[in-house]
């Protein structure tokens, strides 16, 4: 199978998961009309096919760390945070689930999610058992949500101040690049399911081959990841945090709203 | 006369200015932040001297080939010491001096938030400098570079002591630095005059502000690396000796995690004074404050994770090769966004060409230069080209000296009229310009094209290929006219001070509030401070009928933290990044297990029944502050008591391990396990015993009577460093004791 062949037939349109979308689209739009911000959920929803569907999802299925990598990144980070950004500014948490938006809280969530899959057995036992796979995919979109609202919550006054922010955004970056360090120089693998892939798909001969992707040089792609790019996103939302502290809270209409 | 009545006349006697002003060692003494500052800038300037005499050997000897001027050792200890001197001794200091003279009066504080810390900062300087030197006599200067690579910095290689002096004096020098970091954020953080919000912070001092971060994260790598080295030489330890299976490459990685970031330690001081300025002189506000200051972060937490293209020679792979080579090529951006700002601001501006304003300008261009020199080297082939030429030599000159010292040098014309009262003199400060920018660029221009004929750099002399000569030789003339220069600044200086024309309080007609005080300040900086409301209190007292946009809400009271919690808060993340490059490096070599002993003969039972004594002295230290804030004495000294027996016991347990390993033949010179256990634990163990050593402090003044009175915010200071030991604590018997029993 050439490159070509494997990305147009990768795709695997489960079922499950585009009802899921469905059903996301149809209650966001009876919640809440046209009050949110529906474009923040339709790229959300076109990121989570991508994440879950497209051939990515197919690498990340057994054949590379770097690219279950992508697939985190996207269901922590990007996902989540564009679901907060759609909601209307009116929106706030039900009673019970309030709890969850505490910092601390929400800290440990966001350093969690990244930490606590990369342990060798659960990060292996994502991989080979479905059942893992599919705890393992909607902890992280929660974790996610929980760790972005300290940052995202659609009303100014749930979210920490912009100083406070950074501080939080800050260190939740250090402790995962941390991650991403180990993950980069262990000699070790950290998910040893990805060193001799089952190869169901026949391409493992193009990726270890054509893509020049051998196991020692994809797991460190993916701790590369998880340290550079992923610090760079913490960086935009703390540029972001900066942004939201200098702009003058007079000229600013959800402020005063609130 | 009672013990009461001398501490009070004492007290008086010490207070009182007049009485005191004969004392001829106040200046050795003071903690007065101004003063300080004045003594961190001469002591720059001096070594400055050194330094710059140590470069004018070093081109007197490359200014012909295969020239025997100087013996190749000699140019490599002058190679060493010009490099480690200029950067610890000279720009470090000279920044500092800057920084603690201007930041406090900026936001009309009194002084730094902690004077007597100050002053211990600014002590480690010259007891740096003077180790360093000492190694002089003590058998030879260090001749390992300044980023000192392993193996060469190792005892087989440099037997003599001239690399434990660098070691240590680097230390002692980072350990400073780190100290005013902390000052620099406490003060900002918890002294700011009523009206000077954080957003309307002048950006010298916001940018000093983040610079500070990079500092608290980056100085302790650098210290963590050297506590390693150091444990190499002194103990034999291998962390970074290949020979018994350590890693030459990991020294790399830790030095230059520490080194990427200095660089913009260094320059983003330099950023701060041209931010300020350039606006000064241009007459107009700074183009884009918001973007000054969100570049400025963004610059900061960038090069915390670029430092890999430093090591593109080394061979890293292609992988980290690519993210290194991308993430350095993004630092371009916020720069450049400076640059941009910078620049707009002088657009249709009413420029006051005076030497303030032409240094900014030849920054300005100069530092364009560096950049774009700067960030080919992210290129990965080319950077494999240059790396090792003088092309190298002369990007890194353009960014210290074209743009780092001509900021530096503005900034010494700018302030100096506030800090002795008289303008230093516009005629010798155009000569000193004009000289620096001839010598400055004669010798560095012509070293991009060395480089790229092929001359390698850290080499004591060359064969006469062509046109090295004729370049070389170019190069050598061009440092005398910066010499010159030197010399006509130092002249400046003296002459000025004593006879230079009066300044008033603000001469050159700038905003900020370090002009609204006399020149020099008195003591306590200020009399009154007019109101604050924008970002240019005097532009708003000398123009009331057009005022700046009031910025931010206009409230009188600003939410202030206390300045201890801040302090040790910054503290504690200091001390976070230095165990997380020995926990980083342990785990390094845990991974890479070396023949002897292994995790595997700790004994883990024992040392969980030590380390429950240790979380538990957490939780008697809580119960201690709950009776101090209730005024209950008694419980309050019971409570701490237990504290300190808890800690204690946790440290007798260790002891009494060390001691079954030394039994058993295991030292720090076993193998690297035994290196980084004993490393890791022990810099643990240390901190318990200086904990320990504070809260004893805590319970004599408690016992004595002190904190009666309920909250005392240093007593919950040292509660925070107390957790703070328990919480690495757990990462170490997690990393060093559970994490084998895993496998």
């Amino acid at each position: 199978m050439t490159t070509n062949q494997f990305l147009t037939t990768a795709w695997k349109w489960n079922p499950a998961l585009l009802l899921f979308c469905a059903l996301t689209l149809v209650g966001y739009f009876l919640a809440f009309r046209l009050r949110g911000r529906p474009i923040y959920l339709g790229a959300a929803l076109i990121i989570f096919v991508v994440a879950l569907m497209s051939p990515l999802n197919a690498l990340a299925n057994g054949y590379l760390f770097s690219a279950h990598m992508v697939q985190h990144i996207l269901l922590v980070l990007i996902i989540p945070a564009f679901f907060l950004l759609s909601l209307p500014r009116s929106f706030s948490l039900p009673g019970p689930v309030k709890a969850l938006a505490h910092p601390f809280i929400g800290w440990i969530a966001g350093v969690g999610a990244m930490w606590l899959w990369h342990a060798p057995a659960l990060c292996n036992a994502a991989t080979t058992l479905k059942a893992v796979s599919i705890v393992q995919t909607t902890s992280l979109l929660l974790m996610g949500s929980v760790f972005w609202w300290q940052v995202l919550a659609p009303r100014d006054a749930e979210r920490l101040s912009p100083p406070a922010g950074i501080i939080y955004l800050f260190t939740a970056c250090t402790a995962c690049s941390v991650l991403g360090i180990i993950l980069t120089f262990a000699p070790v693998s950290i998910c040893p399911v990805y060193q001799q892939p089952i190869d169901r798909l026949g391409i493992l001969d193009v990726i270890r081959g054509q893509w020049g992707l051998t196991s020692d040089r994809d797991q460190q792609v993916g701790g590369l990841l998880m340290w550079v790019p992923m610090c760079l996103i913490y960086l935009a939302a703390i540029l972001a945090q900066l942004a939201r502290w200098q702009s003058d809270p007079a000229t600013n209409p959800e402020k005063s709203h609130a | 006369m009672n013990g009461t009545t001398t501490t009070a006349m004492f007290r008086a006697a010490i207070l009182d200015p007049a009485k005191r002003a004969h004392y001829r060692l106040a200046w050795l003494s003071t903690v007065d932040h101004k003063r300080i500052a004045v003594l961190y800038l001469l002591t720059a300037l001096f070594f400055f001297v050194v330094a710059g005499v140590e470069a004018l050997f070093m081109r007197l000897q490359l200014a012909l080939p295969n020239n025997h001027f100087l013996h190749p050792d000699t140019f490599n200890q002058l190679f060493t010491m010009h490099g480690t001197t200029m950067i610890f001794l000279v720009v470090m200091p000279v920044v500092f001096g800057f920084v603690n003279y201007v930041l406090p009066l900026q936001i009309g504080a009194r002084d730094m938030a902690f004077p007597r810390l100050n002053a211990f900062g600014f002590w480690c300087v010259p007891l740096g400098g003077i180790l360093l030197h000492f190694s002089v006599l003590a058998g030879g200067a260090p001749a390992v570079g300044w980023f000192a690579y392993a193996p060469l910095s190792e005892t087989p290689y440099s037997s003599n002591l001239g690399v434990d002096y660098w070691a240590i004096a680097i230390f002692v020098m980072g350990i400073g630095s780190i100290s005013l970091a902390i000052n620099i954020i406490a003060t900002v953080i918890s002294c700011r005059a009523p009206g000077m919000t954080m957003r309307r912070l002048p950006l010298f001092t916001w940018i000093n502000f983040v610079n500070a971060f990079i500092i608290i994260f980056a100085l302790p790598v650098l210290n963590a690396g050297l506590a390693m080295l150091l444990i190499d030489r002194r103990l034999e330890g291998h962390f970074f000796l290949p020979l018994r299976g350590g890693s030459a490459v990991l020294w790399q990685h830790v030095f230059w995690a520490f080194g990427h970031p200095e660089v913009y330690i260094l320059a983003l001081p330099a950023f701060g004074i041209v931010s300020e300025i350039v606006p000064v002189f241009s007459r107009k506000p700074i183009f884009g404050y918001q973007f000054v200051a969100a570049s400025s972060m963004a610059i900061a937490l960038l090069s915390l994770g670029v430092w890999g293209h430093h090591m593109f020679t080394v061979g890293m792979g292609r992988p980290l090769d690519l993210f290194f080579s991308i993430a350095s090529m993004l630092i371009a951006i916020p720069t450049g966004v400076k640059v941009l700002n910078w620049t707009a601001t002088m657009i249709g501006g009413r420029i006051r060409f005076q030497v303030p304003m032409l240094f900014c300008i030849a920054f300005l261009i100069q530092f364009l230069c560096a950049g774009i020199t700067g960030i080919s080297h992210a290129v990965v082939p080319l950077d494999w080209q240059t790396k090792n030429s003088y092309f190298l030599v002369a990007h890194f000159h353009f960014v210290a000296v074209g743009a780092i010292v001509f900021a530096v040098l503005g900034a010494v014309q700018y302030w100096f009229p506030k800090m002795s009262g008289r303008f230093l003199s516009e005629r010798l400060g155009r000569w000193t310009f004009w000289l620096m920018v001839l010598g400055f660029n004669m010798t560095f221009i012509i070293q991009h094209f060395l480089g790229l004929l092929g001359m390698p750099r850290r080499v004591f002399t060359y064969p006469d290929l062509p046109h090295f000569t004729w370049m070389n030789m170019l190069s050598t003339i061009g440092v005398f006219f910066m010499a010159a220069a030197a010399l006509v600044l130092v002249w400046n200086l003296i002459a000025s001070f004593f006879g230079g024309k009066t300044a008033g309080d603000n001469p050159w007609n700038a905003w900020t509030l370090e002009w609204a005080t006399t020149s020099p300040p008195p003591h306590e900086n200020f009399y009154a401070l007019p109101p604050i409301r924008s970002r240019r209190p005097l532009w708003d007292v000398a123009n009331p009928d057009r005022p700046d946009p009031v910025v931010g809400e206009n409230s009188s009271a600003i939410q202030i933290v206390d300045k201890n919690k801040a302090g040790i808060l910054t503290f504690i993340l200091s001390e976070a990044g230095f165990f997380a490059t020995l926990l980083l490096a342990y785990l390094y070599f845990y991974a890479h297990p070396q023949p002897g002993p292994t995790p595997r003969e700790l004994d883990v039972p024992r040392t969980l029944i030590f380390s429950v004594c240790l979380f538990a002295s957490s939780l008697t230290f809580w119960r201690s502050e709950i009776a101090m804030r209730k005024r209950q004495r008694g419980s309050m000294l019971g409570w701490l008591a237990l504290t300190v027996a808890l800690g204690g016991i946790f440290l007798v347990g260790q002891g009494t391990e060390y001691w079954k390993l030394f039994q058993t033949g295991v030292d720090v010179s076993t193998n690297l396990f035994a290196t980084t256990f004993f490393t890791l634990t022990g810099f643990h163990g240390l901190h318990v015993l200086l904990g320990l050593v504070a809260l004893l402090i805590f319970l004599w003044l408690a016992w004595r009577g002190d904190f009666a009175s309920g909250g005392e915010p240093a007593f919950e200071a040292a509660g925070y460093y107390w957790h703070f030991v328990d919480v690495v604590w757990v990462f170490v018997l997690l990393t060093v004791y559970i994490l084998p029993l895993l496998r």
